[in-house]
């Protein structure tokens, strides 16, 4: 894709690339002042580039295949998922250590206090509009498929989701642990390269979206 | 084309007549309001008249036969009228302005003035919705944004042209009476205990461009017309210098009594915004109307926290003293 995407930068703080994270008083001042403004998904720049600095530190993550990631605009990445929140932040990780970009998590939760706290660090509610709303804004975009465990397989893909992203780059990812006796204390991501979809189906059709949702399932499956 | 643009007493609607007065392909510019134009108008030709006044304000249209409509005789409560007078004029200057500007028999296209009011709250199901989401408006103002939207709509159907409806955040400047704007610049700006959602604002000159974009391509359908970016009400405040007053949700009616005490009435429209956070896909802008807002949230904010402060004469002759 070759549209080029303007991203609005208020105070140095970028919404898709990671930045350095602002010393402690440096940082409360910058919030005292009003400096530290959040995007309309609710992201807090500052705020996840000092947790982004945390988990890089913390997170030990090797990462294959991430040639397939574009350097800029718009991509879906169809993940795994065991434990929840563990395999997202590892991808969030690999992708700031390799590429320096955000990625905005599908599946901010309702529940009252903790949806607003995620959605601070990059989370999205589960919503077609928010997705393509996202993609639009030429964000990275990580879909977690339906949780399994990780000698089970890939689990199954929001179909609903599914829909709303035919018209994307879709890219299917691998999220392990990589620790001794596969125990979590490092991860192990792997990228896949973009799911080829039929371009002849229109977008929104149902049967075209399950035909997706197949090809990228097995797409996951495939990087075990 | 013979433009007619109600609502032309109001900011928006003088600075879109401006902008047609440049045009050549724009023969006839009228306008009418209950207050007058803002600004110099040198080809438009306007007529105050309140909308209460069904038989003038029908006349006059069918009179005109317009071609073109730019409907911004749409009334935000707290604005410059109570939430009551401002359903009921734009109630009835939507209704009798477009209903007659259809019978005079010209009429080719019509955009009114929308806004992301319509959506409703933001809801986890759609934080940030493009046009194509459901809507479901949760206050007054945003009832009466779908009544105006389903009043054009009929008239497009009836009449098979075209309708646009150019859904703005919340347009705030300098110059704009903005019940928004007011409670930003308040000393203390009521936010939520809660919560800290994002918003979105739109400067008034982006706006004015949209108008005059869909009018001259025709925009079919509902456009998002939005600044990039957001902001949260306890940044916006903070920003501007304003201590931030957080309230639990069974205040906020005492504390919207008290702003208005303050002189900044603030509707429900407000609180939901406040409370919810508002913002929108500006996506489609672009594609429909082949231009985007300008300027990005942050920097309407800080236009508006840089407009001067009220200075009393008094202290000034003192000064000069």
């Amino acid at each position: 894709m070759n549209t080029s995407y303007v991203y609005d930068t208020p105070f140095h703080l970028h919404p898709d690339r990671v930045g350095v994270a602002d010393p402690p008083l440096r940082a409360l001042a910058r919030r005292v002042q009003g400096h530290t403004p959040i995007d309309p998904f609710g992201l807090d720049p500052q705020l996840a580039d000092i947790a982004g600095s945390l988990l890089r530190r913390t997170v030990r993550v090797q990462a294959v295949g991430m040639q397939h990631i574009p350097e800029s605009g718009p991509a879906v990445l169809v993940m795994n998922r065991g434990f929840g929140i563990f395999e997202p932040t590892a991808l969030a990780v690999a992708l700031m250590n390799e590429t320096g970009r955000r990625v905005r998590v599908v599946g901010a939760p309702t529940l009252f206090g903790l949806g607003t706290t995620l959605r601070r660090f990059g989370s999205i509610a589960a919503s077609p509009a928010d997705v393509v709303a996202a993609l639009s804004a030429g964000h990275l975009v990580v879909v977690p498929l339906s949780p399994n465990w990780w000698t089970a397989g890939a689990g199954t893909p929001p179909l609903e989701l599914m829909q709303s992203v035919m018209t994307s780059a879709v890219l299917p990812v691998w999220v392990r642990p990589n620790g001794p006796l596969g125990l979590a204390t490092s991860w192990r991501v792997t990228i896949g390269p973009e799911v080829v979809n039929d371009t002849s189906i229109a977008p929104g059709d149902p049967l075209g979206a399950a035909e997706l949702s197949e090809a990228v399932r097995t797409a996951v499956d495939n990087l075990r | 084309m013979r433009v007619l643009v109600t609502g032309m007493g109001g900011e928006l609607g003088t600075k879109v007549a401006q902008l047609l007065e440049a045009r050549p392909e724009v023969v006839d510019i009228v306008g009418c309001d209950f207050v007058p134009p803002r600004r110099r108008l040198r080809r438009a030709e306007f007529r105050r008249i309140d909308p209460r006044n069904r038989e003038k304000l029908r006349d006059f249209v069918l009179d005109f036969a317009p071609t073109h409509v730019a409907h911004f005789g749409v009334y935000e409560p707290a604005s410059r009228l109570s939430p009551a007078q401002a359903a009921k004029r734009t109630e009835l200057a939507s209704m009798v302005a477009l209903s007659a500007a259809a019978r005079a028999g010209a009429l080719e296209y019509v955009v009114v003035r929308s806004g992301l009011e319509i959506y409703g709250p933001r809801r986890n199901r759609a934080s940030v919705p493009d046009e194509s989401v459901p809507l479901a408006p949760g206050t007054p103002y945003g009832m009466s944004l779908l009544k105006v939207e389903g009043a054009a709509a009929g008239v497009g159907r009836r009449h098979d042209i075209a309708i646009g409806a150019l859904r703005y955040a919340p347009v705030v400047g300098s110059h704009v009476p903005s019940p928004l704007g007011r409670l930003l610049r308040l000393p203390a700006v009521p936010v939520s205990a809660f919560g800290d959602p994002p918003f979105s604002l739109v400067h008034p000159d982006d706006a004015c461009a949209a108008m005059v974009a869909a009018l001259l391509r025709k925009a079919d359908g509902p456009v998002n017309v939005v600044g990039a970016g957001a902001a949260s009400p306890w940044q916006a405040a903070r920003l501007g210098g304003r201590l931030p007053l957080p309230l639990i949700p069974p205040l906020w009616g005492a504390a919207s009594q008290v702003v208005e005490f303050m002189g900044a009435a603030i509707a429900p429209h407000i609180v939901e915004l406040l409370r919810y956070g508002r913002t929108a896909s500006c996506a489609r802008c672009a594609e429909v109307l082949g231009v985007s807002p300008v300027l990005s949230t942050q920097e309407v904010l800080r236009e508006l926290y840089e407009w001067a402060e009220v200075v009393p004469i008094a202290s000034v002759r003192e000064a000069v003293a």
